[in-house]
């Protein structure tokens, strides 16, 4: 700031000066410009300085000091905004996407090892197919991990990650032997060798047990880090708006002050560079703290309508799978039929959740009229907290509504179809439960695509806002320099000729 | 010089308005991941899990469970205060406790009322029977037989409701009372959690036997204020690194591989805590 070393410091006049300031004040009170000094001052007051020019020159050092602190304020607060929409916007935003497919392509992967050692090596079996999907899930895994392992910002998690990539090697070396004691046992089509079994059920273990609980968990970890981040970034440009209203009314009052001080002791009407400077401050903390203001709402869209509502439904999706992987397994393994069931309905309820005392009874509760008034749905879960989120603009509302409306539809429909498959196996129709499953795979691919829907809606709200916070802080860091030299420059240009006067006239 | 005594008006407006922004910002003071002391409720009466030996102290899988997260919480001073079944969500929502480590499994009812960090470990319901009793073999067997029920836990209502097994129950006040039961020939069967049983067993080793027919998923959760995300987050801090640093795997090790328990040593699927 080049106001700023010109101006001596407010301490003056030096306190020798005061001890004997009769002589002073009258051999100036005879100047046009002087006034004569009161009383001896005291307290405070004598901190006060009590020239004419010491009064011009300690105004315009406030004035330069509240600028700059106006100014470092409002940058400090805008770092933080831009660092709250970077972090939200482009790393954990869409690494929750990220880690949440990384589930998929995990749990997928199972799937296609298990295709293909039951495919076996017959001719046209379709295990190139199951083997090549295999493969491109491996790839994109690997991909996600790795932004995850970025994206890691603590020890824990960054542990995690780690952990993550070790057991997915482990599982592919496990996928790997099974698959080459398959190929030199040459198996056509049906169920394996034993011993190709027993590889097989290690390397499921492993994925069931280590793999998709540790990715589940990098999942919520992003959310936290998500969370962390907005509510300090959107405090930060809370206090920093505040500061800057603080500062700026400062300023304004100390600029109108020294207008009105020098209209006084100069006789003149308005000094015209001041009163620019008064208007400059005047907008750029209009501009500033509205701008602001802009950027918390900003990071709030971003955050509550978009973001958060991503990572629910992303473990929605995530849960409504493994419920429906236990639903296969209840199937398969008749032996720990009771569990699955039980855990196929503790999924269930953690999805959409209403009162039942058993898998019977939710069945039968899910297929009730579930239509809802947004903010009181008759259900809790992850589905009721959708239904209750708020949303500002009312287009996008109807959308969200009409989008879980159908997410609800297609989720009856899923629930439906598991309540025939158990009454068929508890009749003793198992083989006309397995053939079913065709159908209900087709059903829950369409819930889940309904899901994905719904969630693109809030990605589209999230990226609004995210480009909005963007281009909102943009400029910026030109335009707060280039202000404050102009305001700078304008104070000067108003004083320095007063000041100049006040040495002639000496 | 009006005009500055508006501004001196409006500066103190906008000093207040500082002042309650702040305020907004630190609502958290209380969350269990700030605090020195902590009141863990437990388990008084499960054996291995956590019981009140009779000097007072508390052992078991819990009670170490609780020590490390307590630990990992950089909390200086810990006290143990013992819950029953019946009482745990009402404790918590008082405050009378900050944590719950106390074979709590996560279920939608309770996740109405408290949070669950965790789960630290996912334990599975079994039966244990006398061993001279060799009829019962998986919980279908139960129907009609006279089965322990606690007051507030799952346990019971697995049997009777989920599974639809038209048990006869016999209240006990706990699981201790559920085996003196046992023993004494009051009721024929007590269902309830593996790692509950396994420290039951090790008691009467000669006289139990535990069907190894497991048929639930139980996630034993930290149970939390609803309203502590920050405590909730800091507590899966703690369960995560003491399963990468080894000590969950050492104490689950520490306390059953004795009487034998097949137990996971990898760290289960967090409920999360939002």
């Amino acid at each position: 700031m080049t106001a700023v070393p010109q101006v001596p410091p407010a301490g003056r006049p030096d306190p020798s000066a005061r001890r004997r300031p009769t002589s002073v004040a009258r051999r100036r009170s005879s100047g046009r410009l002087w006034r004569a000094p009161g009383p001896t001052p005291t307290g405070v007051a004598r901190l006060l300085p009590r020239t004419v020019a010491a009064r011009v020159r300690t105004l315009t050092a406030v004035a330069a000091v509240l600028l700059v602190a106006l100014l470092a304020i409002a940058w400090w607060a805008i770092a933080n905004a831009r660092e709250g929409v970077r972090v939200i916007g482009q790393d954990a935003g869409p690494q929750v996407v990220a880690t949440g497919d990384l589930y998929f392509q995990l749990t997928d992967m199972d799937a296609q090892l298990a295709n293909a050692l039951l495919i076996g090596g017959a001719a046209g079996g379709g295990r190139d197919q199951a083997l090549a999907r295999y493969d491109e899930n491996r790839q994109k895994a690997s991909a996600a991990l790795l932004k995850a392992a970025k994206l890691a910002d603590e020890r824990t998690e960054d542990n995690t990650a780690r952990d993550v990539l070790d057991a997915l090697g482990r599982y592919e070396r496990l996928a790997g032997q099974a698959l080459l004691l398959d190929q030199q046992s040459d198996h056509a089509s049906g169920p394996p060798s034993q011993r190709v079994i027993d590889l097989y059920r290690q390397a499921t273990d492993l994925m069931k047990l280590d793999l998709l609980p540790k990715a589940y968990n990098l999942t919520l970890d992003n959310g936290t880090l998500v969370r962390h981040t907005y509510e300090d970034k959107r405090s930060a440009v809370l206090t920093g708006r505040t500061w800057i209203l603080v500062t700026g009314v400062a300023l304004l009052a100390v600029l109108t002050g020294l207008q009105v001080f020098l209209a006084r002791r100069f006789r003149r009407l308005l000094n015209v560079p001041l009163a620019a400077a008064t208007l400059g401050t005047l907008l750029l903390v209009v501009a500033g703290a509205a701008m602001l203001s802009g950027q918390a709402s900003h990071l709030r869209k971003a955050k509550q309508e978009g973001f958060d509502s991503m990572l629910a439904l992303s473990r929605t999706r995530t849960i409504s799978n493994s419920a429906a992987a236990d639903e296969t397994r209840f199937l398969l393994d008749p032996g720990r039929a009771d569990a699955y069931e039980q855990v196929y309905l503790s999924k269930s309820q953690t999805v959409l959740y209403l009162k039942a005392g058993n898998l019977d009874e939710y069945n039968a509760a899910v297929q009730k009229d579930l239509s809802f008034v947004p903010g009181r749905a008759p259900f809790l879960g992850f589905l009721g907290t959708e239904a209750n989120r708020p949303t500002e603009s009312d287009e996008r509302r109807t959308q969200l509504v009409d989008a879980l409306n159908k997410v609800l539809k297609d989720y009856q429909k899923v629930q439906a179809n598991d309540r025939q498959m158990r009454n068929l196996v508890h009749s003793g129709k198992r083989a006309e439960a397995v053939a079913a499953r065709g159908t209900s795979a087709a059903d829950f691919t369409e819930y889940d695509r309904s899901l994905q829907v719904l969630a693109g809606i809030h990605q589209k709200a999230f990226d609004e806002a995210v480009k909005d916070g963007d281009d909102g802080t943009g400029g910026w860091y030109t335009v707060l320099p280039v202000a404050g030299a102009v305001i700078a420059l304008l104070v000067l240009v108003g004083v320095r000729p007063r000041l100049a006067e006040y040495r002639w006239s000496k | 010089m009006n005009g500055r005594r508006v501004a001196a008006a409006l500066l103190a407006v906008f000093v207040l308005a500082a002042g309650t922004a702040c305020g907004i910002a630190d609502a958290d003071e209380t969350s269990v991941a700030t605090k020195d002391t902590l009141v863990i409720g437990v388990n008084a009466d499960q054996p291995g899990v956590g019981e009140r030996t009779e000097s007072g102290s508390y052992e078991g899988f819990d009670i170490d469970i609780a020590r490390e997260i307590a630990e990992r919480l950089r909390v200086t001073d810990v006290t143990f205060t013992p819950v029953t079944s019946a009482t745990r969500e009402e404790m918590i929502q008082n405050g009378d406790v900050d944590l719950v480590v106390a074979s709590y499994s996560v279920t939608p009812e309770r996740k109405v009322k408290v949070s669950f960090a965790g789960p630290y470990y996912v334990a599975h319901q079994d039966i244990l029977v006398r061993r001279s009793d060799t009829a019962i073999r998986s919980i279908h067997d139960l129907q009609d037989r006279r089965l322990c029920r606690v007051p507030g836990s799952v346990s019971f209502p697995r049997v009777h409701d989920e599974q639809g097994v038209a048990a006869r129950p016999v209240v006990a006040n706990g699981y201790s009372g559920c085996l003196t039961g046992l023993t004494a020939g009051a009721m024929d069967a007590v269902s309830t959690d593996d790692l509950i049983l396994a420290g039951l067993a090790s008691r009467h080793g000669r006289d139990l036997r535990i069907v190894n027919a497991p048929f639930t998923d139980e996630p034993y959760g930290v149970g939390i204020r609803k309203s502590d995300v920050n405590g909730c987050e800091a507590v899966n801090k703690a369960i995560t690194r003491m399963y990468q640093d080894g000590t969950a795997a050492r104490l689950l090790a520490k306390w059953f591989a004795p009487v034998g328990l097949k137990v996971t040593t990898t760290v289960p699927q967090f409920e999360g805590c939002v």
